[in-house]
C-alpha cells in the first residue's frame, strides 16, 4: 500500500505545480499534457539522462486504451530509421555518431511497472526498423476526464551529425530529446471523424505536432557552459564538482529545447513586455543590433496585425558554424537564426531567418497546427508573414537584398521558387509533409502557399487579410486548427466584410490554390484600334456609333485577353487611351478569352492586367501587359553599355 | 627630362596614328556588336510589347528577369558560350592591329596609309601573338607567386585577419610594379620588332628585357605615369557610364556615341603608351647603357 501511496503523493504535488501559474497569471491553454524533467548533461559521453514525470488528460468522451509517445531521438539510431531511409544518408558509423533514447524504467502513477506493456509502432510507413513512436497499453484504459501519470527514467544520446538536434565538439543543441506525448484528437477536432492518437514518426521532411504544455526542467551540467532555452530561468544553483543546476519553467509552449556551449556570448534587450535574450558566437557580436532589430520588427508587426505575443520571455540563438545544423528552427519561446561571421549589411539573410523563425511562435506555436499533416499552415503562412515583415521594414523592393542596382524583395523569392519550379504541378498544397514527391516539400509548403496567400490578399485587400488573421488568432490561439478551420475563418471574415461580392464563400479560391494543382497565367493577346468609316457612311450604316460624337478620329478599340492557366482568379484590368483616359475594369478571370470593346475614347495606348501585380500566383508577369509603343530604351541602353564594357575589357587584357 | 620628352613625343605620335586607332575602334565595335545584337533581339522578343520593362528603370528586377523564362535561359547559354570566344577573337584582333599601330608611330614623321597599316599588322602578327602569350603567361605566373601564394598561405594558417589584409595589399602593390615591368618588356620588344630589318622572336624578347632594365630609371617612371593616367581614365569612364541611365531614345543614342568616343580615346591613350616607349627606345639607341646586362645583345 505504502509503496503505492508514496508516488501518488509525489505526483499530486507535481500535478499541483503544473497547474499553478508562474509565468502568466492565467493558463493560456488547457492543461492536457505536462512535463517535469530532471536531467544531467554528460559532456563527454554526449548524453542527457535523468527522470521525467509527465501526465496526459483524456479530454475525449471515449475510453482510451493506450498512450503514444514520440521517441524522436531513435531516428538517429541507424540508417534504417525512417528519417535516414528518406534522406538517403547515414547518422554515422562510430558509436559516438549515433543518437538514441533508452528507457530504463517506466511506471504509471500507481507505481505499476509498464515496461512489459511498451512497444514501438510505425503508423506512417510500416518500417519495423523505425523506433520513433512508442505505444504503451495502459493497464486500465483511461476513461473520459482521467489523468494518466507516467514516470520515466531515460537516457538520450545526442547524434554527432546535427539535424536540428545533436552535438559538435563542445556544442550541444538538445531538441526532440525526451519521451513526448503525441496528440490525442477527439472526433471533430481537426475534422476527424474518429477519435485517436496523432503521433507520427520522425521524417526527414516534417516538423512536429504537440499539445501546449507546461514544462518544469532541471538541467545539471558543467559550470562553464552557457545555456539558452525556451524556458524562464527560475533558479541557478551550484552542484558538486564544477557543476551547476538550472531550473527552468515554460508555460503553454508545444516543445521544449535547449542549447549549451561554452562559447556563447549573451546579450539582452527588451520589447514592451518581452525580455529578449540572444546567444551567439564571439565572431558575430557585430550583428547583435541587426538581430535584435529584426526580432523586434517581427514582434511589432505580428502583434499589430495578428495578435499579442503572450510570453514575457524569448530567447534566440545564432549557432556557431560548428552547430549550423541546428540553425533555422523554432521552439516558440526559443528559436535559432542562421547567419555567417561576415554578413554584409545589404544582405538581409540573418534578419530573414530571425523574422521567419520568430514568426513560428505564432504559426504553430500559438496557432498549433499539425506540421506533419498540413505543413503549409506553419511554413506557408509563416513565409507569407516573413515576406511581408521583411519587405515592410527593409524596403518593398529590397527585403532580402539591397545592393546598388540589384535588389531582391522577399516576396519575389517565394513567388519565383514556386513559379519557376518544373514540379510546380505534380502535387497539390494539401499533402502530408513526407508525401511530397520529387523533392517538392519545401517549394510547395513554403513558397507556393506563401504565393497564393499573397494572391488572396490581392483579392480581398490587405486590411481584410489582417482581419482574417486577427480573427484566426482570436478563435484558434492555443488550440489546434486544421486547414479547413483556417478556410472557415477566411469565409466568415470575407462575407462579413464584402457580403457576397466574391460568392457565397471563398472556397473557390482554396479549391484553385490550396487543393488544386493548376497554374495561373493571364495574358493580353492583342490590342486593336480600328478606325471607323467616315462620318457620312457611319450615319447611314453603323448602328454601333449612334449617338456618339462624330469626328474623323472615331475608333473602335478592343482589348483581347486570354486565360492560359487553369486557375481562375478575379483581376483588375487597366486600359489607358492615347487621349489620357483610363478605365479600370474588373474581370472575373473565368473565361478562356475575354474582350473589352470601347468607343469614343480614341485609340488604346496600353493595357495592363493586374496593374499592381497583386496576383502573385500568375506565373508570367511579362505577358500581363501590352502597349502600342513598347519601350526599347532599356534594352538598347543595356546593349550599349555591354558593348562598351567588353571593348574596354578586351583592350585592357591585350597589353 | 628624357621622360617628358618621350611622353610628349609619344603623344604626338599617337595623334599621328589616328587612322589606325580608328580602324581598331571600328573592328572592335563590329566584332562585339555581332555578339551583342542577337542578345538584344532575344530580349526584344522576350519582352515583346509588354509594359513590364518599366519595372527595370531603377535597376535589375529579379522577377521581371526571371519571367523571361526560356528567353532568359537562351540568353544565358548564348552569353556564356559566346563570351569567351568573342574575347579570344578580340585578343587576336587587337594583337593583329598592334602591329600596324607600332608601325605607324615609329620613326618617320609621315602618317602611314591604311594599306600600309594592314600590311604591317599582318607582317608582325605571329611575333606579336607569341609575345602576347609569353608575357601573359609570365604575368599569370607572377600573380600566383606574388599574390596567390602569400595570401593563400596566411589564409591557410588561420582565420583571415588584418594580417591577411596587409599582406594582400602589399602583394598587390608588388604585383602592380611587376606588371609595369612586363608591359615595358612587351612594348620595347614590339618596338624593336617593327624597327628591325630581320625581326626575330627571342631577340625581341631579349631586347625587351635588356632595354627595360638597361634604362630602368627612365623607362619605369614613364610607364608608371602612363599606367596611372590610363587607370584613372578607365575608373572615371566606368564611374560615369555606370551612373548614366538615359531613359529616352535620344539619350541612349548620346550614350552610345559618348561611349564609342571614349573608347576611341582609350585606344589613343594606348597608342600614346606605344609611342612614348618607341620614342624612348629611339632616344636610347644612341646612348650606351651604363651596365649592359649579361651581354644579352
Ligand atoms: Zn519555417
Amino acid at each position: 500500500m505504502k509503496k503505492k501511496v508514496m508516488p501518488f503523493v509525489v505526483l499530486l504535488t507535481f500535478a499541483g505545480s503544473l497547474h499553478s501559474q508562474i509565468i502568466n497569471k492565467e493558463p493560456l491553454s488547457p492543461r492536457i499534457t505536462g512535463y517535469n524533467i530532471d536531467v544531467k548533461l554528460d559532456t563527454a559521453a554526449k548524453t542527457v539522462s535523468g527522470t521525467m514525470k509527465a501526465f496526459w488528460v483524456n479530454t475525449s468522451s471515449g475510453t482510451v486504451p493506450d498512450i503514444q509517445l514520440h521517441m524522436y531521438m531513435n531516428a538517429f539510431r541507424s540508417r534504417n530509421s525512417t528519417l535516414y531511409k528518406e534522406s538517403g544518408g547515414s547518422p554515422g558509423k562510430k558509436d559516438l555518431d549515433l543518437g538514441w533514447i533508452n528507457i530504463s524504467s517506466f511506471t504509471d502513477g500507481n507505481g505499476t511497472d509498464l515496461m512489459p506493456l511498451i512497444h514501438y509502432i510505425h503508423p506512417d510507413d510500416a518500417n519495423s526498423a523505425d523506433s520513433t513512436v512508442l505505444q504503451v497499453i495502459l493497464p486500465k484504459p483511461a476513461r473520459p476526464g482521467d489523468t494518466v501519470f507516467i514516470n520515466v527514467d531515460f537516457e538520450t544520446k545526442l547524434p554527432s551529425r546535427i539535424r536540428r538536434t545533436g552535438f559538435s565538439g563542445e556544442y550541444f543543441f538538445v531538441a526532440q530529446w525526451f519521451p513526448k506525448f503525441g496528440v490525442y484528437e477527439p472526433s471533430g477536432m481537426r475534422q476527424r471523424s474518429q477519435s485517436g492518437w496523432n503521433c507520427h514518426q520522425f521524417h526527414v521532411n516534417s516538423e512536429f505536432y504537440a499539445n501546449h504544455s507546461v514544462y518544469d526542467v532541471k538541467i545539471t551540467l558543467p559550470e562553464r557552459y552557457v545555456v539558452g532555452s525556451g524556458g524562464m530561468l527560475i533558479n541557478e544553483s551550484v552542484a558538486d564538482s564544477n557543476l551547476k543546476t538550472l531550473t527552468l519553467r515554460a508555460e503553454d509552449i508545444v516543445d521544449f529545447a535547449w542549447t549549451a556551449w561554452p562559447g556563447y556570448k549573451v546579450f539582452t534587450d527588451k520589447w514592451e513586455h518581452v525580455s529578449i535574450t540572444l546567444l551567439l558566437p564571439e565572431a558575430r557580436v557585430k550583428q547583435v543590433d541587426r538581430q535584435f532589430t529584426a526580432v523586434k520588427n517581427a514582434l511589432e508587426y505580428l502583434t499589430k496585425n495578428v495578435g499579442p505575443f503572450p510570453w514575457p520571455h524569448l530567447t534566440f540563438v545564432d549557432p556557431p558554424t560548428i552547430g549550423s545544423g541546428a540553425s533555422g528552427m523554432e521552439y516558440t519561446t526559443l528559436f535559432t537564426s542562421m547567419s555567417a561571421d561576415r554578413m554584409p549589411e545589404w544582405m538581409h539573410m540573418g534578419e530573414m531567418v530571425t523574422v521567419h523563425e520568430f514568426g513560428h511562435a505564432y504559426f504553430m506555436g500559438i496557432l498549433a497546427s499539425n506540421e506533419f499533416e498540413e505543413p503549409w499552415m506553419d511554413e506557408g503562412i509563416n513565409s507569407f508573414w516573413e515576406a511581408r515583415i521583411m519587405d515592410h521594414y527593409y524596403g518593398e523592393n529590397s527585403g532580402l537584398m539591397d545592393y546598388r542596382y540589384l535588389k531582391i524583395p522577399d516576396k519575389a523569392y517565394s513567388r519565383l521558387t514556386y513559379t519557376k519550379s518544373d514540379n510546380r504541378q505534380v502535387v497539390s498544397n494539401n499533402e502530408y509533409s513526407w508525401n511530397y514527391p520529387h523533392g517538392t516539400y519545401g517549394m510547395m509548403s513554403y513558397n507556393k502557399a506563401a504565393t497564393w496567400l499573397y494572391s488572396l490578399m490581392g483579392v480581398i485587400g490587405e486590411k481584410t487579410t489582417n482581419e482574417v488573421f486577427r480573427e484566426y488568432y482570436r478563435k484558434w490561439a492555443f488550440r489546434h486548427p486544421s486547414g479547413k478551420d483556417f478556410v472557415n475563418v477566411v469565409n466568415e471574415v470575407v462575407t462579413k466584410t464584402y457580403g457576397d461580392k466574391f460568392g457565397a464563400d471563398m472556397n473557390w479560391f482554396f479549391d484553385e490554390t490550396l487543393y488544386g494543382t493548376g497554374i495561373c497565367d493571364y495574358r493580353v493577346s492583342n490590342l486593336i484600334n480600328k478606325k471607323l468609316p467616315s462620318e457620312k457612311k457611319m450615319q447611314e450604316n453603323d448602328s454601333l456609333s449612334k449617338g456618339l460624337p462624330l469626328n474623323d478620329s472615331l475608333y473602335k478599340a478592343v482589348v483581347q485577353m486570354e486565360r492560359l492557366g487553369e486557375v481562375m482568379l478575379p483581376v483588375d484590368v487597366l486600359v489607358h487611351f492615347k487621349n489620357g483616359d483610363e478605365i479600370l475594369e474588373n474581370w472575373d478571370g473565368k473565361a478562356r478569352y475575354k474582350d473589352f470593346t470601347y468607343l469614343g475614347h480614341g485609340k488604346i495606348e496600353w493595357v495592363k492586367i493586374d496593374p499592381e501585380y497583386k496576383n502573385r500566383m500568375d506565373v508570367n508577369f511579362i505577358n500581363n501587359s501590352r502597349t502600342e509603343d513598347p519601350d526599347r530604351v532599356l534594352i538598347r541602353r543595356f546593349a550599349d553599355k555591354l558593348i562598351f564594357l567588353m571593348q574596354l575589357y578586351i583592350s585592357a587584357i591585350t597589353l | 627630362m628624357k621622360i617628358f620628352k618621350s611622353l610628349s613625343s609619344g603623344a604626338l605620335r599617337s595623334l599621328r596614328s589616328w587612322k589606325g586607332v580608328l580602324i581598331i575602334w571600328f573592328f572592335s565595335l563590329i566584332l562585339i556588336s555581332v555578339f551583342v545584337i542577337p542578345m538584344k533581339g532575344t530580349m526584344r522578343t522576350g519582352f515583346g510589347s509588354s509594359m513590364i520593362t518599366e519595372r527595370l528603370r531603377d535597376g535589375l528586377d529579379i522577377e521581371v528577369i526571371s519571367d523571361l523564362g526560356p528567353y532568359l535561359a537562351s540568353l544565358a547559354s548564348y552569353f556564356f558560350s559566346g563570351f569567351f570566344f568573342v574575347i579570344f577573337l578580340g585578343i587576336l584582333l587587337n594583337t593583329f592591329f598592334a602591329g600596324g599601330l607600332f608601325q605607324s608611330i615609329k620613326g618617320s614623321k609621315d602618317i602611314i596609309s591604311v594599306p600600309c597599316f594592314f600590311r604591317a599588322s599582318a607582317r608582325y602578327f605571329w611575333y606579336f601573338l607569341g609575345l602576347y602569350f609569353m608575357i601573359i603567361f609570365m604575368i599569370i605566373f607572377f600573380a600566383f607567386l606574388i599574390v596567390g601564394l602569400p595570401v593563400g598561405l596566411t589564409l591557410q594558417s588561420g582565420t583571415p585577419g588584418p594580417m591577411t589584409f596587409i599582406i594582400g595589399i602589399i602583394a598587390v602593390l608588388v604585383f602592380s610594379m611587376a606588371e609595369v615591368i612586363f608591359l615595358l618588356v612587351a612594348d620595347y620588344a614590339r618596338a624593336w620588332l617593327v624597327s628591325s630589318e630581320k625581326p626575330a622572336f627571342f631577340k625581341a624578347l631579349g631586347f625587351g628585357f635588356s632595354e627595360t632594365f638597361g634604362h630602368f630609371a627612365s623607362s619605369f617612371p614613364m610607364m608608371l605615369i602612363l599606367m596611372v593616367i590610363q587607370l584613372l581614365f578607365g575608373a572615371l569612364v566606368i564611374l560615369v557610364i555606370r551612373s548614366w541611365t538615359p531613359v529616352t531614345g535620344g539619350g541612349v543614342f548620346l550614350l552610345f556615341i559618348t561611349t564609342q568616343i571614349l573608347f576611341y580615346i582609350k585606344t589613343l591613350l594606348k597608342a600614346w603608351r606605344f609611342g612614348s616607349v618607341t620614342s624612348l627606345k629611339e632616344t636610347n639607341k644612341n646612348i650606351v647603357p651604363p651596365n649592359p646586362p649579361g651581354g644579352a645583345l
